[in-house]
């Protein structure tokens, strides 16, 4: 764990809190006068010198606050044009993974390409966006490059896996922000003459609820762990399609319990679970990395499965 | 609030030599395991591969040496649980012993009840079970009605015990007892350790649904125990019995005990499966992996003193979920012939009808989505 992390919790806890329901304008600006852009650039490089652990604490805290402006795209980019040596243009850059929409691509000033091995910086100028929205009306653009790559080099970082970290990250907090509001709502909500929360019918689905949020906290922190020790494809693939059975069963469960409330455009609920539901496809959904880890563990063999296990976990004790 | 903060797994000595110590030790005996024996790991026997493990220093391992034990640490054991259970190793003769009764023996015991019983376990020599449940006394377990009479030749034991897993298999039962007559629910009960052999005590089978003998029912008839049968304070059997039920919390039986189901199914279908086939294993993995870590987090926090209750109750709750999913996944995805003799048809036969239990032991899901939902603040 980096020695920042609780500064830069509480900074970004504070900051997200402000900027809840802010339009990406306002939003952006200030996270970028924050400074989280550079937050996996080596201090000697300009940036925070922080690790995954941190990128999983601060992208927590933007899901739980549904924050409106991208953090993970930058955080990215600068991360691996940082890695490449290559210098970061000013203002936003996304990131562009291979069939992946770039999220808020129109408002980049540059796009973070890596496939086949190769990562590219597009300027804008390079790039023509058909401009799209996801299920949250968050800009979800697809890209085409027009122009030519401002700089290039040898990457061999997998820009998927590192979307679909950041995604179950984000979700993480999304999941615990839900539950929250469900809670208060079943805690406070009186029908038939008592609170919600004293039906047991009530409390078994928060249950469960609770259950499918422990479960993406639990593996996105142990994603973060394997990403700090190098090697994350396999935890990633895991994670990011346990985050999309949690979605499957949770955002029902968040609804139900908030009844035609829950449904309305001004209660905070909706901004939470369409984040949730957009993000279960983005970066890869259930079934690419289904079939990719399946087949990952088809190749190691029934004992095979268990053996990698262990020693993945093994290695971090060292 | 987030409900499930991963905490870090971190054991010390050599991990890895401690996992081929025992991969080694099940490559010497497996060939004797039926397959079917092998997807039902904490509820099959085998006294030589016990023993081994007691010769091996692979069980009481976290006990004192004056007892027989290692002074290793929980972790270094949970580590040889769950290679047990990923290999389908039958540990069902010396589970309950290992897990709790030897613990609590340390804990509430005796001198003499802990140099008699714990250096036999810790050698996979004794074993034990646990006489909780009663014909009208099932999930409510404060309605026991079993009692312990004090005498002055000792205590008399009248009453009857039920769903005793392993008893046929066991030198001795930690009983829970009503010793103050006429006292209602939590109070006036007493833990006893009751030799088996002891005249008076009447084993029974009950055959579930599998076909297999590891129920039994305990009929105990004026059955004459020494004063020193006694296990802790008088009256305190209640504090007592929720203390030994926190030893079963988030042991990674949870979700292992069918892992060879999972086995089969990757190597029948080989290193190139077809796309559903494929996307079927990646889910079963993606949900076993993420199982693992919070289990992993739950035992590293009882090793660091926590006491995580709701964490607990949800890996169980999860892992019991999964592992019943499991066998109707594989079912439902796979053209399987459930009268078969491959490695597959058997283990998916065995665990479709052997999965009902999986939601019995060690509390239902209503049960332990109410544990979760109180520790939630929802009641």
């Amino acid at each position: 764990m980096s020695d920042n992390r609780t500064l830069l919790t509480d900074m970004a806890a504070g900051l997200f809190a402000d900027l809840a329901g802010k339009p990406f304008d306002v939003a952006w600006q200030q996270v970028a006068e924050a400074g989280f852009s550079t937050l996996l650039v080596p201090e000697d490089a300009g940036g925070f010198g922080g690790d995954w652990g941190d990128v999983l604490a601060v992208l927590r805290l933007a899901g739980l606050n549904a924050l409106g402006a991208p953090l993970a795209e930058p955080v990215i980019a600068h991360y691996l044009l940082a890695k490449a040596g290559i210098a970061a243009p000013e203002g936003l850059i996304s990131i562009a993974a291979p069939g992946q929409r770039v999220p808020y691509g129109r408002h980049a000033a540059a796009v973070v390409h890596v496939e086949g091995g190769t990562l590219s910086l597009y300027h804008a100028d390079a790039c023509t966006f058909d401009e799209a929205l996801s299920p949250a009306g968050e800009p979800w653009d697809a890209v085409s490059f027009t122009g030519t790559a401002a700089a290039t080099a040898a990457c061999d970082v997998d820009l998927l896996a590192l979307g679909a970290f950041a995604r179950v990250a984000q979700a993480s907090g999304a999941l615990e922000a839900a539950f929250t509001l469900a809670i208060d709502h079943v805690n406070t909500r009186v029908q038939f003459g008592r609170a919600l929360a004293k039906f047991q019918a009530v409390q078994q689905a928060m249950a469960e609820f609770s259950e499918e949020a422990a479960a993406v906290d639990a593996s996105a922190a142990a994603c973060a762990e394997a990403l700090d020790y190098g090697h994350a494809s396999f935890e990633i693939a895991a994670a990011k399609l346990r985050m999309g059975i949690a979605v499957d069963r949770a955002v029902p469960i968040a609804h139900r319990m908030h009844g035609a409330i829950g449904f309305t455009i001004e209660y905070a609920l909706n901004h939470l679970t369409r984040r949730l539901m957009g993000w279960r496809s983005e970066f890869g959904g259930d079934a690419f990395w289904a079939e990719q880890l399946g087949r990952r563990v088809a190749g190691l063999g029934g004992h095979g499965l268990w053996r990698e296990m262990a020693a993945r976990t093994d290695r971090l004790v060292g | 609030m987030q409900i499930f903060p991963l905490h870090p797994f971190l054991p010390e000595g050599d991990i890895p030599a401690l996992r081929q110590q025992v991969r080694d030790l099940v490559a010497k005996h497996e060939a004797s395991w039926p397959v079917e024996l092998r997807a039902n790991c904490w509820f099959s026997f085998d006294e030589t591969f016990s023993k081994a493990l007691g010769e091996a220093g692979l069980l009481g391992m976290t006990w004192p040496k004056q007892y027989g034990g290692h002074e290793r640490t929980m972790l270094e054991r949970y580590v040889v649980l769950e290679e047990l259970l990923a290999a389908g190793a039958p540990a069902g003769l010396h589970w309950i012993a290992d897990r709790q009764t030897g613990p609590l023996l340390l804990r509430y015991g005796t001198e003499a009840q802990r140099e008699k019983y714990l250096p036999g376990m810790a050698r996979g020599e004794i074993y034990a079970c646990i006489g909780l449940s009663e014909p009208g006394s099932g999930s409510d377990l404060a309605s026991v009605r079993t009692s312990a009479k004090k005498t002055n030749e000792g205590w008399r034991i009248n009453g009857q015990k039920v769903w005793t897993s392993g008893a046929h298999k066991s030198h001795a039962a930690l009983t829970l007892l009503r010793t103050e007559e006429g006292s209602e629910r939590h109070t006036g009960l007493s833990q006893m350790m009751i030799d088996l052999d002891t005249p008076g005590i009447t084993i029974r089978p009950i055959i579930d649904m599998t076909g297999t003998h590891h129920f039994n029912e305990i009929w105990f008839e004026d059955v004459l125990l020494p004063h020193d049968a006694l296990v802790g304070l008088e009256g305190n059997g209640w504090k007592q019995v929720v203390a030994e039920l926190a030893l079963e919390r988030s042991g990674p039986e949870r979700y292992l005990s069918s892992h060879m189901l999972l086995v089969a199914l990757i190597d029948a279908v080989g290193p190139e499966p077809d796309a559903p086939t494929a996307q079927l294993i990646g889910r079963l993995t993606a949900e076993m992996w993420t199982l693992r870590q919070m289990s992993m987090s739950t035992i590293a926090k009882l090793a660091a003193g926590e006491d995580p209750v709701v964490e607990a109750a949800i890996v169980k709750d999860l892992g019991n979920a999964y592992e019943q999913a499991l066998p109707r996944m594989v079912q439902a995805a796979v053209d399987a012939d459930l009268a078969g003799k491959s490695d597959l048809s058997r283990l998916l036969t065995w665990v479709l009808v052997a999965s009902p239990s999986f939601s019995l032991r060690g509390g239902t899901p209503e049960v332990l989505r109410g544990i979760i939902a109180k520790g939630l603040g929802l009641r």
